[in-house]
Formats: structure tokens, C-alpha cells, sequence
């Protein structure tokens, strides 16, 4: 959490994340390499470099890609959503060396300004066909190229936090949402480029695989969510709606209920049932699925804290939860279903007042 | 396992967590090397070449300009070898060489070659001197006339075809072939055979002029109709007709 603009705190799982991460690239780019000059002793330094920092890229951008929905469906990959953000820097950094390295090799030194030769050096091919078609094989790769790496740069360069809270959740959340487009763009740049140039169907067959894991673990991270929305409504009476049996909130614990089609996160803290909005005020993690760490519902997903008893983050921070009124009855939890004016003190319903 | 909450802010991770991490971590490490080694193996590999990169060498001979920018070099025992020449970057023959067409030249440049092919950059101008008119032996004809010809190969710029770019032809090289050609580079015809041999042939417009084309074509199959050439080691096509090739052609 940071309500400023300033460097980022190093901690050791930190230093340990990066740490990892740089000796995966080198891994990787190392393998690359000595495999390269193995099998291809004539190959330039400058192709060498082209080619393995957009193998690495393409690598890392499958890996960002499949992060989010791991976590949502085994908890054990929240370790290596905290710092997510890190590694989308690493891709941006990666695709620039990329973009660079190829807009000099290819465009310099010639005689039309490299960046507009980037977007229109055989431009004519944008054309289509007379008949409607469009020229595919011969159609310009590197405008996806320029695309993606235009947005890798936004939200590498919006990453930190103050970023995300002066841009507002939201506006943030959705433009970050454009890792999407830039992966659909990544997709096309290497079709219409390297696929046409490589023969064989070693390439072509790593792309559709990485597509079909990345889709596959989104589909199956949805399915799992819209179960939780498909649940059967349970009794609603005096503007309360029935939830859960009060043992299936465990002290200490979180649990996401179902409330007037809301997810709604009960917590149970010291003995009390506590309502709150299960949406996080800094990415929208799920914060039901969360613990109570030194009294603050903590979210899985970042670590952000709110206090159960008004939804506020504890100072000097300023987000604040949504909180519902709740109440126990036949050893049911019930929570009524409009919430409590921001920042209202609610005590929550003791459990053993059932 | 399941009482274990990660919070990445505080200094360690619960050890069962730390522990499935590494394992995830190991997983991932097999996943990158598997992939990478894969990918790596099984590209394209390069065309051998040579770019002395920051070499030069001294060269003295005939220059001709047209219709392909050449320097016709003599050795005392009457050996003579054709380079072609090109300009520093993406560009021709530079301007301080131009205008010197039937001269002895002497220069400094670099070599870019592939096999019995040798092309020379001229990229310094206070080197380039003019030391007269050539002489008759100098300019007697060592070309060797085949024939006409109908040839369909890709169209590449010859300063990256012979190694300054390794691999220099496809489609992820086409932009660099259309800056070269753009620029002035001599372009090519890659011949390519059912066996797997490859030439390049040197194409010039007729009546001694530099060949007009479609620089767009670069890294495209063309068909080239003309008399075929040998000007030393490099075949050369006084192109009549130049197209698009059928397979290109919607």
C-alpha cells in the first residue's frame, strides 16, 4: 500500500521474486544463445538479440497471462501474483530491447526516418485486394509489434500504485485489461512475421498451445467464479438475505456469500460475524477469500487491510469497504442487503448471542 | 499448507508456502528451458557471409558506374576480379564515388562476401582518390555472355544478401530489403534450386542503366526476363521484363 508517489520498499520476498526472475531470463536467454550459435554458427549478434528477447518476451507474456487465473484457482499461486507488476516491467523492458534492436537492424541508417519506416516501408500491402480480400502473407507485421509494445509501455509505466490511485480503480483496472489486446496484437505481429518466413510446424504449434493454455486456464478460472454467482438464493426477509450456517465462517477467516446478486465477504473477528464489500479498493481482489491478520481483514491478493468494524483501512490509509449490517438467526448468518453509509461503526453480531 | 497466508510485504513466506513456491519455480524453469532449447533448435539457421565490420582494406581499379556499380580490379598477372560497391547503411554507391564511370580509382573499404562474391562498402570518403584514365588491358572484356533467360527467385538487397545481415531475406527482412534497395543497394535475384542451391543474380536495366523496379517487390518472388551475364564471379541480368511472380499474384 503507498499513498504516495515514491520508491518502491525492497523486502526480501521482493529481492527474492526478481531474483528469481533474472535467473529465469538468463535461463532462458543463455540457452537461447549457446543453442543459436550451435545450430546456426552464421547467425549475427544483432539477430541473436532480436530473436531472444521477443522468445523471452513472448515466454514472460504467457507466464503474466496465466498468473491470474492460477490464483484464482489454487491459492498456492498467490506468491507469484504479489509482484505481477514486476514482471510486466521486465516484458515492457524486454519488448522495447526487441523493438529497438529491429527498428535499427531493419530501418536505420536508409533514407526515410526509421520510425516511419517501421509503419509504412512496404506499405502498400496494407491495400486490399480488388476483391475484397486482404494481402495476409505479405501484409505488414510490424505495426502489432509497435502496438503492443505501446501498450506494455502504459501500464508498465502506470504500475506503481500511485498511478493506480490517482487514475481511480477503475479507469487503472480497465487499462490494464489492455495486457489482452496486447497479447491479441503479440499474436498477429509474430503470424504475419516470423510464422511466414519459418517454415514448419514447430512455431506455429507453440503459439496455438500457449493460446489454448492461456484461454483454457481463463475459462476454467470463470467457471469456478460464475459458480460462486450461480448459487440458489436463500430466504430475504426485512431487507436481510440469508447466507451461510455461522460455522461455516471460520474465526480468523473469510467467506464469500451471495447477497441480491453481490458478493458480500463475512468475516468472523473475535467471535463477531462482520460484513463487507468482497471487492478490494486496490486491484478488486477478492477480499472474502482473505485472512484477519492483526485485526484488519488482510486481501490475498496484495496484502491491503481494512478494519472489519468500518470497512476503513487502518491510517494513514484511506480506502474504505463497503460494510453491511448483519445478524444471526437459527444459527444462520442473514446480511442485509443495502449497505451502511461509508465509514459507519458496525460491531458486527456476536456468535454467541445465537 | 491450508492455514498458510501470503503476504508478500512481510519478510518471509509461511515455509510450507515457501516451500510449494519453489517447486512452482523449479516447474517454471523446466517449463522456460524446455520451450527456449526447442524454439532455438529449430529455426532457420543462417546463410554464411562476411561483414569485416570496422576493417578496411585498400582497393584499386577500374570504377564502373553503371549499369552496376563495380570496381574492375587487375593483378599483375592479369587476374581480373569485379567488386561490387555499395555505400555505408542502406545506400548505393555514395556520392563522392559518382561521376568517376572508365576511371582508375584507389580506395578504402570494407568487404562483405559470400562465397566467390565480394562487395565492398566505401565508407571513407578521404581515401577516395582518382588516379587517371584506365588503361586498354584494364578494359578489355572479361564478361562472359550465357544467354537470355527467364529466372524466378526473391528479390533481395545484395549488401545484406552477401552478409551483412544473416539471414537476409523472408518476410522479417523485407523492410530492411526496401530500405536497401530504396537507397541505392544493387538488387538481387535468389535463385533457388530443387537441391537446395542458391545464387544470386545481379539485375541491371538494359542499355547499361540501373534496373527501375518496384521496390516494394523486395523479399517477394519476381520473374526476370534477359541476357544473363558473367561479370567475374557475379552473374548479372540485363532484365527486359521484370513481374511479379504467379505464385504472388492474387
Amino acid at each position: 500500500m503507498s499513498t504516495t508517489y515514491r520508491a518502491i520498499d525492497w523486502n526480501r520476498q521482493k529481492r527474492v521474486y526478481d531474483g528469481t526472475l533474472g535467473g529465469l531470463l538468463a535461463l532462458g536467454l543463455g540457452l537461447f544463445v549457446g543453442i543459436s550459435v550451435l545450430v546456426s554458427p552464421n547467425i549475427t549478434v544483432e539477430t541473436l538479440l532480436i530473436r531472444g528477447s521477443s522468445v523471452s518476451a513472448l515466454l514472460l507474456l504467457h507466464v503474466i497471462l496465466c498468473i491470474g487465473p492460477l490464483a484464482r484457482l489454487n491459492p498456492r499461486f498467490l506468491p507469484l501474483l504479489y509482484n505481477r507488476r514486476h514482471l510486466g516491467v521486465t516484458l515492457f523492458l524486454l519488448a522495447l530491447l526487441h523493438g529497438a534492436f529491429a527498428t535499427v537492424q531493419f530501418h536505420a541508417l536508409g533514407d526515410e526516418n526509421p520510425l516511419v519506416s517501421v509503419l509504412t516501408a512496404y506499405g502498400r500491402d496494407y491495400r486490399v485486394f480488388a476483391d475484397g480480400r486482404i494481402n495476409l502473407p505479405h501484409f505488414p507485421f510490424e505495426p502489432f509489434g509497435v502496438l503492443a509494445l505501446f501498450l506494455f509501455f502504459l501500464m508498465a509505466a502506470t504500475s506503481h500504485d500511485f498511478w493506480l490511485r490517482n487514475l481511480g480503480a477503475s479507469f487503472w483496472k480497465a487499462m490494464h485489461l489492455g495486457v489482452y489486446l496486447a497479447y491479441g496484437s503479440v499474436l498477429v505481429h509474430v503470424a504475419l512475421g516470423v510464422l511466414q518466413s519459418e517454415r514448419g510446424a514447430i512455431f506455429p504449434g507453440l503459439l496455438a498451445v500457449g493460446f489454448v493454455v492461456v484461454a483454457g486456464l481463463h475459462l476454467a478460472a470463470a467457471r469456478k467464479e460464475t459458480r460462486i454467482d450461480r448459487g440458489k438464493p436463500l430466504g430475504e426477509a426485512d431487507g436481510y438475505a440469508e447466507t451461510c450456517r455461522v460455522e461455516d465462517v471460520a474465526e480468523g477467516r473469510g467467506k464469500v456469500v451471495l447477497v441480491a446478486g453481490q458478493r458480500i465477504a463475512l468475516f468472523r473477528h473475535q467471535g463477531r460475524i462482520h460484513a463487507t464489500s468482497n471487492v478490494c479498493r486496490h486491484q478488486g481482489g477478492p477480499v472474502g477469500e482473505g485472512r484477519i491478520v492483526d485485526g484488519c481483514i488482510t486481501c490475498p491478493w496484495h496484502g491491503w487491510n481494512y478494519q472489519p468494524e468500518d470497512g476503513c483501512s487502518p491510517p494513514p490509509f484511506t480506502e474504505v469497504l463497503e460494510t453491511y449490517d448483519t445478524r444471526i438467526q437459527d444459527g444462520r448468518v442473514w446480511v442485509r442487503t443495502i449497505a451502511n453509509p461509508p465509514r459507519q461503526h458496525c460491531a458486527g453480531t456476536a456468535v454467541t448471542a445465537t | 499448507m491450508k492455514d498458510d497466508f501470503y503476504i508478500g510485504y512481510q519478510d518471509q513466506s509461511p515455509p510450507s508456502l515457501a516451500r510449494s513456491t519453489r517447486r512452482l519455480v523449479v516447474a517454471l524453469a523446466m517449463i522456460v528451458a524446455g520451450i527456449t532449447a526447442l524454439v532455438a533448435a529449430r529455426q532457420s539457421p543462417a546463410e554464411p557471409g562476411t561483414f569485416e565490420f570496422g576493417v578496411k582494406r585498400s582497393f584499386e581499379g577500374v570504377l564502373q558506374e553503371n549499369p552496376l556499380p563495380m570496381l574492375r580490379s587487375v593483378s599483375p598477372d592479369g587476374a581480373v576480379t569485379n567488386y561490387l560497391l555499395v555505400g555505408a547503411g542502406k545506400h548505393g554507391l555514395p556520392a563522392f564515388a559518382r561521376g568517376h564511370d572508365g576511371q582508375r580509382v584507389r580506395f578504402q573499404g570494407t568487404v562483405i562476401q559470400k562465397g566467390p562474391g565480394v562487395l565492398v562498402e566505401l565508407n571513407d570518403p578521404e581515401s577516395f582518390l582518382v588516379l587517371g584514365p584506365s588503361t586498354a588491358a584494364e578494359n578489355r572484356a572479361a564478361d562472359k555472355s550465357i544467354g537470355e533467360v527467364v529466372l524466378t527467385g526473391e528479390l533481395v538487397d545484395t549488401k545484406c544478401y552477401f552478409g551483412v545481415m544473416r539471414p537476409a531475406t523472408g518476410k522479417v527482412h523485407r523492410a530492411c530489403a526496401v530500405r536497401c534497395l530504396s537507397g541505392g543497394v544493387p538488387p538481387g535475384l535468389l535463385v533457388r534450386d530443387d537441391q537446395g542451391g542458391a545464387v544470386v543474380v545481379l539485375l541491371s536495366g538494359p542499355n547499361a542503366r540501373p534496373l527501375r523496379f518496384d521496390v516494394a517487390w523486395a523479399a517477394r518472388r519476381v520473374r526476370a526476363e534477359g541476357r544473363l551475364t558473367w561479370r567475374g564471379s557475379f552473374p548479372c541480368l540485363e532484365v527486359v521484363r521484370l513481374s511479379l511472380a504467379d505464385s504472388e499474384l492474387p
